[in-house]
């Protein structure tokens, strides 16, 4: 279990990390999202001990590990966690073996233990084969695993990993996750992880942390964050949507509302709070919308379902088409400007054709700010 | 080879009337000189030969950080190979050029070897020879050899500060940090002249003046024609036998391994404060350290002897002396090429091992010193050689006690005997080489342990 209370790391004048707080409980995976420079990887190297803070607490498995209260800071080596580090860190002039045992060795365990948890953490990254290589000699993706390995072999409770999947190809980097995920899942270990890439965070975490410059944006579970963001920027940076201006018209609950778009049209979207009034922005992610073919002024297929009252539904026009083999991207211009749609590769139509376009108010988000 | 065996040699070559290359000239008949090497145009020959090789390392280093794509773009929109050159390659690398003239201008205005052997008999001074005049005349004019020493630092450092604007200024999108493959050029027929500069380069900085010392250094007598000469093994009898000499090269030895093991420990010690540490101060520990750089060697070693003969300590006329001028004087060398390694090593190979437990002294012990060790054995040769060949400090520090080789082959030339100077010159070139074997085995052993 990870405790974050109010942490706050400065550089100088520079603040990277600005209070923060969040807890990891016993086996979550738990992933810090956020673009480069938000001071999710500072926030991970604080807890790891490997940056100090200026002010807060960190406390691992109910033990203060730093506190600026008590002006306790126990050095990284002492925290019983364990690491995965972007650039793998492994140690070229050891054997895979080697590398692996490390942190038991260090932990002066007897020979024979040590021989035995290697070969158990090899053989869970299936690198078994590779044990007596030189740790020179192998690939980006093997490297991975010898560092996974090395993570783990000292069962560690805590675990943090600092974008270990960033340097492997995509294809070898959607591998990895399935992998990681089922490995994490088998130990039960408490585990960090440190992301850029959106699509990764959302499919191998139980819950998501998006940061933004130096602070939490939103916590919460990966449908969650996708279908119901709080802000803009969580929004604008986790999947993809269409930020529509405008403001509330009425309702004064969570649940449905009114909003009016600039520009003049009106809708009903959905609220997660209760306004207060100052909401600028609504959010609706781009696979969200569907469209029909409109024939003279009257809608077909997907439309008849905005007829029956449930869903929004409005007039606009293909502007152009992009077609990206696993969905197609239409700009569609409608009332409220321009949209940006998905549709799966089933659903064609032509550059300048008239659309109807409709969604469901639970999938028109009232962003808070 | 050393500044002061390349003059050495070249002045037994080409010396007025008993130069090799003189004396082969007479045998044909001819009269007067062919060369004369004790002349300004002989010492920057000769200065140009043996000290000029940093200018090869800098200009290669910039030609090689350039991004070969910068001349193909040039060359698909139809330039032709000679306009590519004038209007890409040459402004790139001209930084980098002009860099290096600047640099070796320095390090020139400080050199003392070349212009001591070869513009002495011909009385052409430098400010570094004067330098020495001063000191050694009687009495010794302390005053005026430290106002030429100052001055010539103060010309140094405003030319290394020049240096540093420009290589600052100077760096254009070369450096990309991408990886790219330099790329060779076909020259065609030109490859044969370039090879033929190449070839000649070669003969007259290792193939002659290596031939000149060893044939000098077997005879009784220098000369080049074989028939009037008497071999001999007096030479090395002395050099290897004579007390005093023998002393001078076992002492530059014992000085070489020394200061190479005691000081590339504090160096280890420093680079890691300077590049790896938050210590306050670090930044400032890099300039203190760097500082020797940009004071020339001579004027180094008078100030150590005029400081040290006032502090009540009494290592004056030690070898101690000269271990503690020595160490300062290679702390740039030393520092740069561990900083080289240091920061090569990626800081997660190391905070990954504290992570997993390991003490700082653990972590030391079995990681960042094995990364560290090419560095670590780099920098030991490189200070070992530097001391065995050390001059311009040593020469001003040396005692009846504390004898070193480089001043000793000095003084054997001042004693006009140039059979000993080379006999000397060579076993010092000798045991420099047997430390490069050494290095080159050592190393390839260890990256045989890698691969």
């Amino acid at each position: 279990m990870i405790e974050i209370r109010d942490l706050v790391v400065r550089y100088g004048e520079a603040t990277a990390v600005a209070g923060v707080s969040f807890t990891v409980a016993q086996g979550e995976h738990v992933t810090l999202l956020g673009p480069s420079g938000c001071g999710k990887t500072t926030t991970l190297r604080a807890i790891a001990g490997l940056e100090e803070p200026s002010g807060g607490s960190i406390a691992i498995d109910g033990n203060p590990v730093y506190s600026a209260a008590d002006r306790r800071n126990v050095p990284a080596e002492r925290r019983g966690i364990s690491m995965v580090f972007q650039s793998y860190a492994v140690w070229p002039h050891m054997s895979v073996a080697d590398n692996v045992a490390y942190g038991l060795r260090v932990r002066k365990l007897p020979k024979a233990e040590i021989a035995e948890q290697v070969d158990r953490a090899l053989g869970l990254v299936q690198m078994r084969a590779f044990a007596d290589r030189s740790a020179a000699l192998l690939s980006g993706g093997q490297q991975q695993r010898v560092a996974l390995a090395r993570a783990i072999a000292f069962s560690p409770t805590v675990l943090l990993f600092d974008e270990p999947l960033s340097n492997l190809d995509a294809k070898l980097r959607a591998e990895m996750r399935v992998e990681l995920r089922e490995l994490q899942r088998r130990l039960g270990v408490t585990s960090l992880y440190v992301t850029h890439d959106q699509e990764e965070a959302l499919a191998i975490s139980d819950r998501v942390i998006v940061m933004n410059v130096g602070s939490i944006e939103q916590i919460g579970t990966p449908v969650d964050i996708y279908n119901r963001p709080k802000t803009r920027f969580v929004a604008d940076f986790v999947g993809s949507a269409n930020l529509i201006a405008g403001k509330v018209a009425s309702g004064a609950g969570t649940g449905p509302v009114s909003f009016d778009a600039t520009g003049g049209l009106s809708f009903k979207a959905w609220a997660a709070h209760a306004p207060h009034g100052n909401e600028t922005h609504v959010a609706i992610r781009t696979a969200y919308i569907d469209l029909a073919k409109t024939a003279n002024g009257a809608a077909t297929g997907a439309a008849t379902d905005a007829a029956n009252g449930a869903a929004n539904a409005t007039q606009g026009t293909i502007r152009s088409r992009l077609f990206h083999g696993d969905f197609i991207q239409y700009i569609v211009d409608w009332p409220a400007g321009q949209l940006t749609i998905r549709r799966p590769p089933t659903e064609l139509f032509e550059e300048g054709a008239a659309v109807t376009l409709s969604f469901a108010p639970e999938h028109c988000v009232l962003l808070e700010g | 080879m050393t500044p002061l065996v390349g003059a050495l040699a070249w002045s037994i070559l080409a010396a007025p009337r008993t130069g090799f290359l003189n004396q082969l000239w007479h045998v044909t008949g001819a009269t007067g000189d062919l060369v004369n090497i004790y002349s300004p145009f002989g010492i920057a020959w000769v200065m140009a030969l043996f000290e000029g090789t940093v200018a090869f390392v800098m200009i290669s280093a910039a030609m090689k950080s350039m991004d070969p794509a910068l001349e193909e773009s040039a060359r698909v929109l139809g330039a032709g190979k000679w306009r590519v050159m004038l209007t890409v390659t040459l402004p790139l690398v001209l930084p980098g050029v002009l860099g290096a003239t600047v640099f070796v201008f320095a390090e020139m205005l400080g050199s003392f070897a070349a212009a001591f052997v070869l513009g002495l008999p011909a009385r052409f001074v430098v400010i570094t020879t004067a330098i020495w005049e001063a000191v050694q005349s009687f009495p010794p004019d302390y005053p005026r050899a430290a106002a030429l020493g100052f001055a010539l630092s103060a010309v140094m450092f405003a030319t290394l500060a020049l240096y540093r604007a420009l290589v600052r200024r100077g760096n254009f999108a070369t450096i990309t940090g991408k990886a790219f493959r330099p790329r060779q050029m076909a020259m065609g027929r030109m490859a044969w002249v370039l090879f033929a500069a190449c070839f000649a380069y070669v003969v007259a900085a290792v193939f002659l003046p290596l031939a000149a010392l060893l044939l000098t250094s077997f005879q009784r007598f220098a000369t080049v024609i074989l028939s009037e000469s008497q071999f001999t093994f007096a030479n090395y009898e002395t050099a290897l036998g004579f007390g005093a000499v023998r002393q001078a090269l076992t002492n530059s030895l014992m000085l070489g391994v020394g200061v190479a093991t005691v000081g590339v420990a504090v160096m280890v010690v420093l680079v890691w404060i300077i590049y790896r540490s938050k210590a306050p101060g670090h930044g400032l520990i890099e300039y203190v350290v760097m500082f020797p750089q940009a004071v020339p060697r001579m004027v180094f070693g008078l100030a150590m002897l005029w400081a040290w003969l006032n502090i009540p300590i009494p290592i004056y006329g030690t070898l101690w002396l000269m271990a503690l001028a020595y160490f300062t004087v290679m702390l740039p060398l030393g520092v740069r090429t561990l900083a080289g390694v240091v920061l090569q090593i990626d800081k997660s190979l190391e905070e990954c091992a504290r992570v997993c437990g390991a003490s700082w002294g653990y972590q030391l012990r079995t990681i960042s010193i094995p990364l560290l060790r090419p560095g670590i054995v780099a920098a030991w040769l490189l200070v070992f050689i530097a001391s065995v060949r050390e001059l311009g400090v040593s020469i001003f520090l040396v005692g009846p006690n504390a004898k070193v080789i480089a001043p000793s082959i000095i003084s054997s030339w001042l004693s006009s005997s140039s059979e000993l100077s080379a006999a000397l010159a060579l076993i010092q070139t000798a045991s420099v080489f047997i430390a490069l074997i050494v290095l080159f085995r050592a190393t390839r052993r260890y990256s045989g342990e890698l691969g």
